[in-house]
């Protein structure tokens, strides 16, 4: 009969995994907001770094592994919901909104291109983690903005340039696969096939997830609970092809998004909101992105990361500064628009995870650069985007 | 307070108008962000801040013809539609919006409003309803004073004919006019009292405000009320239609309305309308067209419908005069039809299962935007 009784050492399973981070993240999210008065997310980083290799290293590399599967689901979440705020016909009316995107996009790339390569890092891995710095950490963002409340003019137009920039900078990451897979040697056909497969695959994927949920929307009806859950299903099964057929899980995701928001000409699908229920997924997203990052490193590469964020933060500023009051913003919302643009998050480090599982030294040498950058805007992001969010009059009462 | 006296006949409109964001079509709170957008693009003053940041109020200026006003208003719908598509935001008519919260809502952060709120509590939240109101030009203030009795027998009218608001919260209310259940709540609604002249009507102010209860014309919300600064009686019943050129043939309706009411001052003022108002009222807001009211002259219960057309007739030489005549004919038509703003939301709602939708499609309507598009034709074909 013993063998039926659990034997010690106990195994610990994913489930349980998720429990405690969900557990320790929202205790830890709760005393930062009620002793230091900041945003939950700060706490939930916090939280994670105590457990990480930074901290009580109880997060151990096999532990993370296993905690990666609800980071993605996570992401996969946001970027569906982030896709969904990139609104193509705003976009086309407002010509000037799409240069501030085009143009922040460009120009935090570029900047942070030279910077790096200034101090000497390789092209290569300088243009990669420019491309990744492109991006606006969506989790930040959407998670201040739900905290606060906040509705109007700055924080919608924070959604629509971290939806710009989120596919700028993925399109870009995939794009410079083929310079890394030349580098590495790799024969003609995957420099090239590769980057086609992923960008045209993922692609294709959000549009048939998009495709399926008309179809079953039409059939369901107007019914907020079913099409939320046929939408979460579709989530959920995109992310796991996208897996299983080794592409890009993130594009699929934001494609279905963007596809949801802008194909759906009869309005079919209801503006269900999946954000709400990946609530307990993002603390866990960051308290894992928290676990991952570590201070040595941040001794190591300080000045360079320093300088990432600040070349980053010129180059958006740069951008968004000229053409944001022409794009029909009240003056002073293009300076909240640039606090607004600065958190880097979960997004970035799964980039650097894509890279890395290709070729891991690469990524290794990669991650030395970004993650320190990460590291600093993981904390100051979110403070960002409170401070931009309040100052904008948009938070609630 | 003197009352400034108006050409006869002249007539302006004020619209308040829903501000809803593109995504889910709930209330968005982009008033200020709206304002400061058309201040620069060359039309200051079009519209100004209502009591929560989800409102905006358009003005007309003064006009004597229904063309000229209609003309205006769609210059301005035009111009407010242009800049909110520029901060993504849809702009619509109707009494309310079908399924916002009002504890969502903020107040627009004016002393004034702020004030409200702090007097009214969460009536001043709840507040965010959406009216039009038509002044008419008034010659002296004792006409004004005759004018305000002498509509209050039609302010049925003017609900059935306007009613847009048959959703509230995320509910069908039952009612077309939702609108003005909201409105009774406070303390300084309903009617004028029974003053027969301005001198008298002078004194009742000065002894509200002598106990303090008012500072302002401002501070009563009564259904129809004179605006001495204007020159005018300032009719408060009706919803904000679904469309502009719908505002602008119920603003012609009242103008030849007061036309015909003060050249020929067919009744006295009467204690009985008010005896009956009330009743009248909840029934053309809970029934619409198809109400029955009490006429107090008659002394019987007519349909309303009935009542409106006959009125539309008798009324007919004076639109004539006015040049409004094929508008009250449209009029007439669209009540013999029984068609309504409060029949066309509830339509939609059926057809669509769902109230986004009745918000959208009420903001694509209001905006001009529902002719072009794949929903134009199947509405096309409906309204055809």
């Amino acid at each position: 009969m013993t063998s039926l009784l659990p034997q010690y050492p106990f195994s610990p399973n994913p489930v349980l995994l998720f429990g405690l981070l969900l557990l320790l993240g929202l205790a830890g999210g709760e005393l930062v907001r009620r002793v230091l008065r900041l945003p939950r997310i700060v706490g939930y980083v916090l939280i994670g770094m105590a457990l990480g290799a930074s901290g009580a290293k109880l997060l151990d590399a096999r532990l993370l592994e296993d905690s990666w599967v609800f980071v993605e689901i996570a992401l996969g979440l946001v970027l569906f919901e982030l896709g969904r705020r990139l609104d193509l016909a705003w976009l086309a009316r407002e010509r000037w909104l799409l240069a501030t995107g085009l143009a922040e996009s460009a120009l935090s790339f570029g900047f942070v291109y030279y910077a790096l390569t200034w101090f000497g890092v390789s092209p290569l891995h300088a243009a990669v983690a420019a491309a990744i710095g492109v991006s606006t950490s969506p989790a930040v963002v959407m998670l201040v903005a739900q905290e606060l409340n906040a509705e109007g003019q700055v924080t919608e137009r924070a959604f629509a340039l971290t939806a710009m920039n989120g596919v700028a900078a993925l399109v870009l990451v995939t794009m410079l696969l083929a310079w890394i897979h030349h580098e590495y040697r790799a024969g003609w056909t995957v420099v090239v096939l590769h980057p086609v497969y992923l960008l045209g695959g993922s692609l294709l994927l959000g549009y048939c997830a998009f495709w399926l949920a008309l179809a079953l929307s039409r059939w369901l009806g107007k019914s907020a609970q079913g099409q939320f859950a046929l939408v979460l299903a579709l989530i959920l099964a995109a992310m796991g092809l996208a897996r299983m057929l080794e592409l890009q899980v993130l594009i699929a995701l934001l494609a279905f998004g963007v596809f949801a928001r802008n194909l759906d000409e009869r309005h079919d699908l209801m503006a269900v909101d999946v954000s709400r229920i990946g609530q307990v997924f993002f603390v866990v997203l960051f308290v894992v992105s928290g676990a991952r990052l570590e201070l040595a490193e941040l001794a190591a590469g300080g000045a360079l990361a320093a300088a990432y964020i600040l070349a980053r933060f010129a180059g958006k500023s740069l951008g968004v500064m000229a053409f944001t009051y022409f794009s029909g913003a009240r003056a002073g919302a293009a300076g909240l628009l640039c606090l607004a643009l600065t958190p880097m998050s979960g997004l970035a480090l799964a980039m650097v995870q894509g890279t890395a599982s290709l070729y891991p030294e690469f990524g290794a040498k990669l991650a030395a650069i970004v993650l320190s950058a990460v590291l600093i805007l993981e904390i100051a992001g979110p403070l960002a985007v409170q401070f931009a969010l309040r100052r904008a009059g948009e938070a609630a009462q | 307070m003197e009352f400034r006296s108006s050409s006869g006949h002249t007539m302006g409109v004020e619209l308040e108008l829903q501000i809803m964001n593109a995504r889910d079509y709930n209330l968005a709170r982009d008033a200020a962000d709206l304002i400061g957008l058309l201040e620069r693009s060359g039309h200051p003053g079009a519209i100004k801040p209502e009591i929560t940041e989800s409102m905006v109020e358009l003005n007309s200026s003064i006009h004597a013809t229904h063309a000229t006003l209609l003309a205006e208003l769609e210059n301005l719908r035009d111009a407010v539609a242009r800049a909110a598509e520029r901060l993504n935001l849809r702009i619509a008519g109707g009494g309310s919006h079908p399924f916002h919260e009002w504890s969502e809502r903020r107040i627009y952060p004016t002393e004034r409003f702020k004030h409200l709120l702090e007097l009214y509590g969460y009536l001043a939240k709840q507040f965010t309803i959406f009216g039009q109101h038509v002044h008419l030009g008034c010659p002296d203030g004792d006409s004004a004073v005759y004018l305000t009795h002498a509509l209050a027998r039609y302010v049925p009218h003017f609900i059935a004919l306007s009613a847009s608001s048959p959703f509230q919260q995320g509910a069908d209310t039952a009612y077309c006019s939702s609108r003005l259940n909201t409105v009774s709540a406070f303390p300084l609604s309903g009617c004028m009292p029974f003053v027969h002249s301005w001198g008298e009507f002078l004194g009742y102010f000065e002894k509200m405000r002598g106990y303090g209860i008012v500072e302002s014309m401002k501070d009563f919300y009564w259904d129809v009320r004179p605006k001495p600064e204007y020159g005018t009686v300032e009719i408060r019943v009706f919803d904000t239609p679904l469309t502009v050129g719908r505002a602008a043939a119920l603003a012609a309706y009242a103008q030849a309305l007061a036309r015909r009411l003060l050249a020929e001052r067919p009744h006295p003022p009467s204690r009985e309308v008010y005896m009956l108002y009330g009743y009248n009222r909840f029934q053309a807001c809970r029934y619409g067209l198809e109400a029955v009211i009490v006429d107090a002259y008659r002394g019987c219960p007519v349909s309303l419908r009935e009542d409106i057309l006959e009125t539309l007739e008798v009324l007919a030489p004076h639109a004539a005069e006015l040049g409004s005549g094929a508008v009250l004919e449209g009029i007439a038509a669209g009540v013999s039809a029984g068609e309504s703003d409060a029949a066309w939301l509830r339509r939609v709602h059926r057809e669509r299962g769902s109230l986004n939708d009745v918000a959208r499609l009420q903001s694509e309507r209001w905006m001009g935007r529902l002719d072009a598009g794949p929903e134009a034709a199947a509405e096309r074909s409906r309204a055809g």
